[in-house]
């Protein structure tokens, strides 16, 4: 088996597997010069965003480990354990489970451990499944090939024409001329392999602040117990949360399946939370509406309930039964279990906005982003607005279309005047009064210099013959342009 | 009436709590005789006088069958028969709809309000808000939460803040909208909404005659707003009238609304006030009946329009006033309600502070 790729115009071979190598293919080669060797080959087309796609999955199960992986290149990871060896049982135990889990998940995986990245990476790629202890960087790397300092191939080819060939030959050159001839970059990965520098990992997702996790003897399948134990998790997190002085506004959930898939269910919270009981049926709802995208499979072996972040909890959480004092916490859950299971923008919040344009006057925004009333509501002082301001208020309509919908005027009283009947949705409405014309000019503030103006909006109430009341406008003028006006239904008023 | 209309077996002890449920069993059962003669008597009463024993007022001072049992459980026994506190109704003020529906809109209940076809989209939402209205003179504090699925919105138009504010007083601060991708996710929303203590009302509005909303979820609706004790809105748009657990469904159609009054009379072919037509399509008490109803926005109150009627509460001397004729206030007391036929009544005359000359509205043409 043998995986291909185009490279400057040519087949090549990019991967090869044993059986390939000991036919004495080679990396590099080209497929047309392997099939004249071995013409019954098994050839298949590289696809790096599978294997990069792949690569994150695997990323995501090694999650279980530490939170911090990193992915390394296309073909490695790397995953930050210093504190964490201990919950599997000392180093030695972790990197056996680690291969052999991925054993049978079926990957061939090379692991190795070490004090910095880069001897890590040097002993899982050189020395293959070995520990070093802290401070046998140069013992480990002395032995190596250049590549193992993760350097280029072209200062490796330099360094190997000056006859150092391996990293400990390097190591024991003088530092200041290898420094002048071949760069900085060599003398820093040295460094950082033998830890005289730090380098930092950057971990693929934000670490989570706080996060429980239990590791199930038994997998399980059902979503009742996934339930049950994000409620025994978020009992254990309350505590943590309680030290802190905080809430969590958003959660995840992650569930390990047994053969490695990751699932990572997030939810969020209009206000910090930390009650056990409504981080559960925050989940139960998310659960509820995932029910067919979450595929248990032969079950789920860890699962983790991480705060993705916190804020200042200051007020008493009150229970979903029952009057409370607080309404609005009970609002606020109420909202979030239905943005759980239908989506961010499930629950919205009219918001008034300062402009004249009647869809642009109202914005729509989710319950989350929607600012909370901080002030009560202020009956007298609001009549005393309104009549301090201009005497004329406009009527506005009840419901109002998303968007404008085309009508068919054939008559109107006068050019400028109401329509006598229009047609609407395909029926024909006759009008009987109307009140009008209202004329709202487009915002040309907003409108992108050069861009033509839009037309202006006259509208108008209109009652038709049945009593029922809609808010026409007729978008230009007659005689202001060549194109005769045309008609729009925008509303209905009670 | 079919029997599928009556909502006699509808209290379902599994919603409530298990010992609240036998708790409210012993008392009733240790009063049982007494109110059966009481229920006895309630009937052979209403038959002497020709109506249903719901109907029937509870006398002034009248003291509870049993002094033990708290309004509360008589709201549940009243589907036997017994009679629930007046406090239990939403009064509209429109007289004759009130008296119709004896006392008003049940508050704790599921309420159908329907509309014939999707263009009466703006009678049936501008009448459910009036409602709403009247329910936040109760709970001025608490949100109301709309919900729709996403084809009625699209068809019938979103609910626009400015003009529930302007005309029913409802800040946007006080509305949630929910929409809804599937009648599924509005049906379960709605229910979640349902029981919450915490929202002045539901609405839940939807298009059409769909099968997921039949006895069952209708029921489950109602349920939970009657242990709640907070009034769910059921908006159909362009449906059939089904078979539903909801007590009371009305039919709602706009209704020509009068000119607007100025001081110099009323303004020919403008338009005033929103008015509405509502028919009473189903109810345990009330015999079908249509009444048409005129919302006050700035009383935030209903009046009832009837043929030829014109009001006599208005101190402020009219100049002409050629159709003012007797005061039928006296009489108002045993005067049924009908349609409106004919011209609507042109004899209102508000206060000019209630209605200023410069909200005359330019006429065109």
């Amino acid at each position: 088996m043998v995986i291909s790729h185009r490279q400057a115009n040519a087949q090549r071979i990019a991967a090869l597997d044993e059986r390939a190598e000991a036919l004495h293919l080679k990396r590099g080669m080209g497929i047309a010069d392997a099939r004249a060797m071995h013409p019954s080959i098994d050839i298949v087309e590289a696809d790096p965003e599978a294997d990069r796609r792949l690569l994150e999955s695997l990323a995501d199960w090694c999650d279980r480990y530490t939170p911090l992986v990193a992915i390394d290149a296309t073909d490695g990871l790397f995953l930050d354990v210093t504190g964490c060896t201990h919950l599997f049982g000392g180093e030695r135990s972790m990197l056996d489970d680690i291969l052999s889990r991925f054993f049978h998940q079926g990957f061939d995986v090379r692991a190795g451990l070490a004090a910095t990245p880069g001897a890590a990476w040097a002993a899982a790629r050189f020395a293959s499944d070995c520990i070093v202890p802290g401070g046998e960087e140069e013992a480990l790397l002395a032995p190596l090939p250049l590549a193992a300092l993760r350097i280029e191939p072209e200062i490796r080819a330099s360094l190997e024409s000056v006859g150092l060939r391996t990293a400990g030959a390097v190591m024991a050159a003088p530092r200041a001329p290898l420094a002048r001839r071949f760069g900085v970059s060599l003398l820093l990965r040295l460094d950082q392999a033998l830890g005289r520098l730090d380098e930092a990992v950057s971990p693929r997702l934000p670490v989570a602040p706080l996060s429980v996790e239990r590791h199930l003897a038994e997998p399980i399948m059902l979503t009742d117990e996934i339930e049950r134990l994000v409620k025994m998790l978020a009992t254990t997190l309350k505590a943590d949360l309680e030290r802190r002085g905080e809430g969590a506004r958003r959660l995840a959930l992650l569930l390990f399946r047994v053969d490695g898939a990751v699932s990572r269910i997030a939810v969020g919270t209009s206000r910090p939370l930390r009650e056990p009981l409504l981080i559960q049926k925050l989940f139960h709802e998310r659960l509820a509406a995932l029910e067919q995208d979450i595929d248990a499979g032969y079950g789920f072996d860890l699962v983790r309930l991480s705060v993705l972040s916190a804020a200042a909890f200051d007020m008493q959480q009150a229970d979903l039964a029952g009057e409370t004092r607080d309404d609005g916490a009970d609002i606020a859950l109420f909202a979030d279990r239905i943005r759980a299971r239908l989506g961010e923008s499930a629950v919205l919040k009219p918001v008034a906005v300062d402009s004249h344009l009647p869809e642009r006057a109202v914005a729509m925004l989710p319950f989350a982003e929607a600012p909370q009333r901080i002030s009560p509501p202020k009956k007298p002082g609001k009549i005393q607005d309104t009549s301090s301001k201009p005497v004329f208020r406009p009527e506005r309509p009840i419901r109002l279309f998303r968007s404008p919908e085309p009508i068919e005027v054939p008559a109107t009283e006068m050019p400028e005047g109401p329509p006598m009947n229009f047609r609407w949705r395909r029926a024909l409405y006759r009008v009987a009064r109307a009140e009008g014309p209202e004329r709202i000019a487009p915002e040309w503030w907003r409108e992108a210099p050069g861009q033509e103006d839009a037309p202006t909006r006259d509208y108008f109430r209109i009652e038709d013959s049945d009593g029922r009341r809609y808010w026409l406008y007729r978008q230009g003028l007659y005689g202001a342009s060549q194109a005769a006006p045309r008609w729009f239904m925008h509303g209905v008023f009670a | 009436m079919t029997p599928l209309d009556s909502s006699g077996a509808l209290w379902n002890p599994r919603e409530h709590n298990r010992n609240n449920c036998e708790w409210k069993l012993t008392v009733m059962a240790t009063s049982a005789v007494a109110r059966e003669t009481v229920f006895a008597l309630r009937r052979q009463i209403a038959k002497i006088e020709g109506t249903l024993p719901e109907r029937l007022e509870v006398p002034a001072g009248a003291a509870p069958v049993d002094a033990d049992v708290t309004p509360q459980d008589l709201t549940i026994v009243r589907r036997g028969l017994a009679v629930a506190p007046p406090d239990a109704f939403l009064r509209t003020g429109a007289e004759g709809l009130d008296t119709a529906l004896s006392g008003g809109l049940p508050k704790a209940a599921l309420s159908e309000i329907h509309g014939a076809a999707t263009r009466d989209a703006g009678a049936v939402a501008g009448f459910t808000l009036s409602l709403v209205s009247l329910i936040l003179k109760q709970w001025p504090r608490l949100p109301v939460l709309w919900i729709g699925t996403a084809e009625v919105f699209r068809e019938a138009g979103f609910p626009y803040a400015r003009g529930l504010h302007a005309l029913f007083g409802i800040e946007p601060e006080r509305l949630l909208f929910s929409e809804a991708p599937r009648l599924l996710d509005a049906l379960w929303t709605a229910e979640e909404a349902a029981r919450m203590t915490v929202l002045a009302a539901v609405i839940l509005e939807i298009r059409g005659s769909p099968q997921r909303l039949d006895l069952t979820a209708t029921r489950r609706l109602h349920t939970r707003a009657q242990s709640a004790g907070r009034p769910v809105f059921l908006l159909r748009q362009a449906g059939e009238p089904e078979p539903t657990a909801a007590p009371v469904r009305l039919v709602l159609s706009a209704a020509p609304s009068a000119p607007r009054e100025t001081i110099a009379g009323p303004l020919a072919g403008s338009i005033g006030r929103p008015a509405f037509t509502v028919s009473i399509g189903k109810s345990r008490t009330a015999l079908p009946g249509q009444f048409t109803l005129e919302w006050n926005p700035d009383e935030r109150s209903f009046e009832e329009r009837r043929a030829g009627q014109e009001r006599a509460k208005n101190p402020v001397p009219v100049v002409s006033a050629p159709r003012r004729g007797k005061d039928p206030a006296a009489a108002a007391g045993a005067v049924l309600a009908f349609a409106a036929v004919g011209s609507p009544a042109l004899g209102d005359q508000p206060s000019p502070s209630e209605r200023a000359t410069h909200r005359r509205p330019r006429r065109a043409g």
